[in-house]
């Protein structure tokens, strides 16, 4: 008894944190993520590798449910906290690695701990609603006889409808292989398996409908990417419509342009050093979505210290010096040259502003812009002169149109990752790196 | 013969070792845990369930690539016993192998050419 | 030269790469911590983040996804460790290993190769979009990294003229493989991260997809799989001193002393290299592997072969 408590205190004392960021919680998320690195407790990149979830901002209840959904991927003994603001982050922490007996003080209900130990039951995660795919259920009968008009809901679903023609000639053309396949087909626990499709190449081959986001680590909070898959590889895309913002404040990333707009008083060394976190965030997203951590890592340290206010000597030489390295790296380049091309007139097409425009190519150009735009940054970072009124660009692109930046850079994702592989896709959301916090919200200012 | 045999005993007490191990972490693990069940779960691919089973007949692009390397891996083969008797076979052996394995590289060049390496 | 260990020797051997295992991956923790907090961060008290970690799955739920196939994910899980452990036989602690057969060279890339289907296994087993990605980006990897890494390992061989790892060991008494055959020393270490899918190699178990094939294996099942990817890359990155390094030669220390010096060097040399790279993804590193390395390696090879013609 007392040697186990010891053993199973011990592990949980670090334990591994699932963040389920949520729009409009950016400030909140670089608390948690700099609160997490102070403990020196990992960030989980999914359910299975974490034993405690923290919700970052106020979930709004389209947002109960995937949350929900995590809580219940995630192996027992877990802990649970939810933070709603950037202020509340330690005590939320705290709650993570109290023993569960221990009662929460409620301080206005923004953060509260939900312990699961051994004994104690997840609810099980194994029946889902498909609201929308009963007619799945009907599986089993057609394919007994040729899996007629079965695919073609899926294509319905995802709006591809048109092909039902086809669909159905080669499904009754290739009776043998049809046999094989729904040898193991129909309906398990559930969930039919998979449809076939036409590749690229023209092969018909099966095909995964999968909902990317919203809960994977180095993602755009907020974001749903509906995917078909074909192995690995993303045939069509597609970007969920995302729910009404609840009205708030600002986006985090904005607010100094916006503020100023506005007519507020804000220091163009506020602005700078605001745009100069946007990018290294950014960057360090895609670095580590690319598999560096150690640059990635390295990037938030500063993007924490750019915000925290330290006087720009401090460090701008370690900027220079991570700056330094990732150009160097030609294995970078050769990674992720190529991948999301988005040219300066397609960009436009997109409207397009900002980094993205001027990058002019791939995501390893947009890298690069980002990286020289932080470093551009910090020289202004300690600039007192009040920010002028008319200047609106954001991190992201130019504030103050009928659309925000981000809007665009949503609207020209899907044509980019059609036909990428699953790891360039990562790293093509990641390039764009789009804010959901200023889509819908208001920023015209 | 006997000497032969003789080296591989250890092998075997080697593996019942570790799978011994195996079921012990596991039982520990059972004992930590309090006998409690797996947990029953959805597949993650950030919080929302996919549409259909994941088991599917997988695409994958790299698989002329399989076939350069299935022919390559049968010459390995031959190259292990190569090893011991090049000295004894003289400049023959040596001539043999390596024209053999220019014929399968030439394969790889046309496999190149054709743009069976990359795939993304 | 070698010859078989004693039985106690045997039995110690999972422990002593369990407890190399360890202190490996606290050196890999203190080095992201320091990228993560800095130097001011108190990086070296990371140390033992590694059994803290294990600690926590040892004592977390095991998880099963829906309709899945946890045995066989299972069997692919348990055959990381009984892999690495198992290569590791042959694997000289000075100058005795715990068996040293005729084909020692075969035999650990026999086992080496038994990292095919575990990482498959484990990654289709959760029947899981993410998981499943992961195991396959394994195999695309293995068409990558086991061509050169065998003629690799061949060259050490045909500069020995034998598949005895003893003999291998023997035949480098006045110069290291090292010095004559870098290439295939360079190569060799590049496949040892790729067989340990860790490192720059580490995109099967990617954190892109969620960790890849690990993405749904959680308790004792994600220990063993993360603790045996420790093992492999201890065995496998340590069998480069037998090979290449002359393995337990080397003056004024014992034979003992200095397989461990080397293997700890070649295991720092990885460990802190691995932070230069991003991870390499095989539908680009793949042609660099068939059209740089395989024809190096063989150049290698055809070089060693000329040299042992006129030995």
């Amino acid at each position: 008894m007392g040697l186990r408590d010891v053993l199973l205190r011990i592990g949980a004392g670090h334990p591994a944190v699932l963040l389920a960021c949520l729009p409009g919680a950016t400030e909140t998320r670089l608390a948690v993520e700099a609160g997490l690195r102070r403990r020196g407790w990992p960030v989980a990149a999914s359910p299975a590798a974490a034993s405690a979830l923290v919700v970052v901002g106020a979930a709004g209840a389209a947002d109960e449910e995937w949350v929900e959904g995590l809580w219940r991927q995630i192996p027992s003994p877990k802990a649970r906290s939810a933070v709603a603001g950037a202020y509340d982050v330690e005590a939320a922490l705290d709650t993570l690695v109290r023993p569960a007996a221990a009662p929460v003080p409620g301080d206005g209900g923004e953060h509260s701990a939900d312990h699961d130990g051994p004994g104690g039951h997840a609810d099980q995660g194994g029946h889902r609603d498909h609201d929308g795919h009963d007619d799945h259920d009907g599986h089993g009968g057609d394919d007994g006889h040729g899996g007629h008009g079965g695919h073609d809901d899926h294509d319905d679903h995802d709006g591809h409808g048109g092909h039902d023609g086809r669909d159905g000639h080669d499904d009754h053309g290739g009776h043998g292989d049809h046999g094989e396949h729904h040898g193991h087909g129909g309906v398990v626990a559930g969930l039919p398996m998979a449809g076939r499709a036409d590749d690229r190449d023209g092969l018909r081959l099966d095909r995964l409908h999968l909902p990317l986001g919203p809960g994977l680590a180095d993602w755009p909070a907020g974001l749903v990417l509906d995917v078909a898959l074909q192995g690995d590889v993303v045939q069509h895309a597609g970007v969920r419509p995302l729910p009404p913002p609840a009205p708030g404040g600002l986006p985090y990333w904005d607010e100094p342009w916006l503020r100023a707009a506005r007519g507020a008083h804000v220091p163009r060394g506020t602005a700078a050093r605001r745009r100069c976190a946007a990018h290294l965030d950014s960057a360090a997203r895609l670095l580590a979505v690319s598999g560096w951590p150690d640059p990635a890592a390295r990037a938030r340290r500063l993007r924490d210290a750019v915000l925290g206010g330290a006087p720009a000597r401090e460090w701008s030489a370690e900027l220079g010096r991570l700056v330094r390295r990732v150009r160097r790296s030609r294995v970078l380049r050769g990674l992720t040259a190529g991948l999301g091309a988005l040219p300066a007139a397609g960009a436009r097409r997109f409207g397009v502003t900002g980094p993205a425009l001027a990058a002019d190519g791939d995501a390893y150009d947009r890298l690069l812009v980002w990286l020289d735009d932080a470093v551009r940054c910090a020289a202004e970072a300690d600039d007192d002169r009040p920010l002028r009124p008319y200047d609106r660009d954001g991190p992201r692109g130019r504030l103050g149109g009928p659309r925000a930046p981000s809007d665009a850079l949503l609207d020209a994702l899907p044509e980019l990752l059609r036909g990428a592989e699953f790891a360039s896709a990562r790293v093509i959301v990641a390039s764009l790196d789009p804010d959901l916090d200023e889509v819908g919200a208001v920023v015209r200012g | 013969m006997m000497l032969a045999m003789a080296a591989w005993e250890p092998v075997p007490v080697l593996l019942g070792v570790v799978i011994g191990g195996l079921a012990a972490l596991h039982g520990l693990g059972a004992w930590l845990r309090a006998g409690q069940r797996p947990l029953e779960s959805g597949p993650f691919s950030g919080g929302l369930p996919p549409e259909e089973h994941a088991f599917s007949r997988f695409h994958v692009r790299w698989y002329p690539v399989t076939m350069i390397f299935l022919a390559f891996d049968m010459e390995m083969l031959f190259m292990y016993p190569w090893v011991r008797v090049v000295r004894e076979r003289g400049t023959s052996a040596v001539v043999e192998m390596f024209l053999f394995l220019g014929i399968l590289l030439a394969a790889v060049a046309y496999a190149r050419r054709e743009g069976a390496l990359r795939w993304a | 030269m070698a010859d078989t260990a004693p039985l106690w020797a045997v039995v110690l051997l999972p422990f002593a790469l369990v407890a190399a295992a360890a202190v490996v991956a606290g050196l890999d923790a203190v080095l992201t911590a320091a990228a993560e907090r800095g130097r001011g961060g108190r990086p070296l008290r990371a140390a033992p983040a590694p059994l803290r970690t294990g600690l926590r799955l040892l004592g977390g739920q095991p998880r099963r996804t829906t309709a899945g196939d946890p045995w066989l994910g299972r069997i692919g899980i348990a055959l990381v460790p009984v892999a690495a452990v198992l290569a590791g036989a042959v694997l000289p602690w000075g100058f005795r290993a715990v068996t040293d057969p005729v084909v020692g060279v075969v035999w650990f890339n026999a086992m080496e190769a038994l990292a095919w289907a575990a990482v498959w296994l484990a990654g289709w087993g959760p029947n899981s979009a993410l998981s499943l990605i992961g195991g396959y980006r394994f195999l695309a990897q293995g068409l990558a990294y086991e061509l050169p890494h065998m003629f690799a390992i061949t060259t050490a061989a045909l500069g020995a003229e034998s598949l005895r790892v003893g003999e291998v060991v023997a035949a480098q008494r006045g110069l290291w493989f090292a010095v004559w055959m870098p290439a295939a020393f360079a190569v060799f270490l590049l496949s040892a991260l790729a067989m340990a899918f860790w490192g720059p190699f580490d995109h099967p178990l990617g954190r892109d997809a969620a960790g890849g094939a690990a993405a749904e294996h959680a308790g004792v099942d994600r220990l063993v799989l993360l603790a045996g990817r420790w093992l492999l890359l201890v065995v496998t990155a340590g069998f480069s001193v037998p090979l290449f390094l002359g393995g337990g030669h080397g003056p004024w220390l014992p034979a003992w002393a200095w397989t461990l010096l080397k293997t700890a060097a070649v295991l720092g040399l990885l460990v802190a290299g691995r932070r230069l790279l991003p991870t390499l993804r095989m539908e680009r590193y793949l042609e660099f592997a068939w059209t740089v390395l395989v024809p190096l390696t063989l150049l290698q090879a055809l070089v060693v072969a000329v040299v042992v013609l006129n030995r």
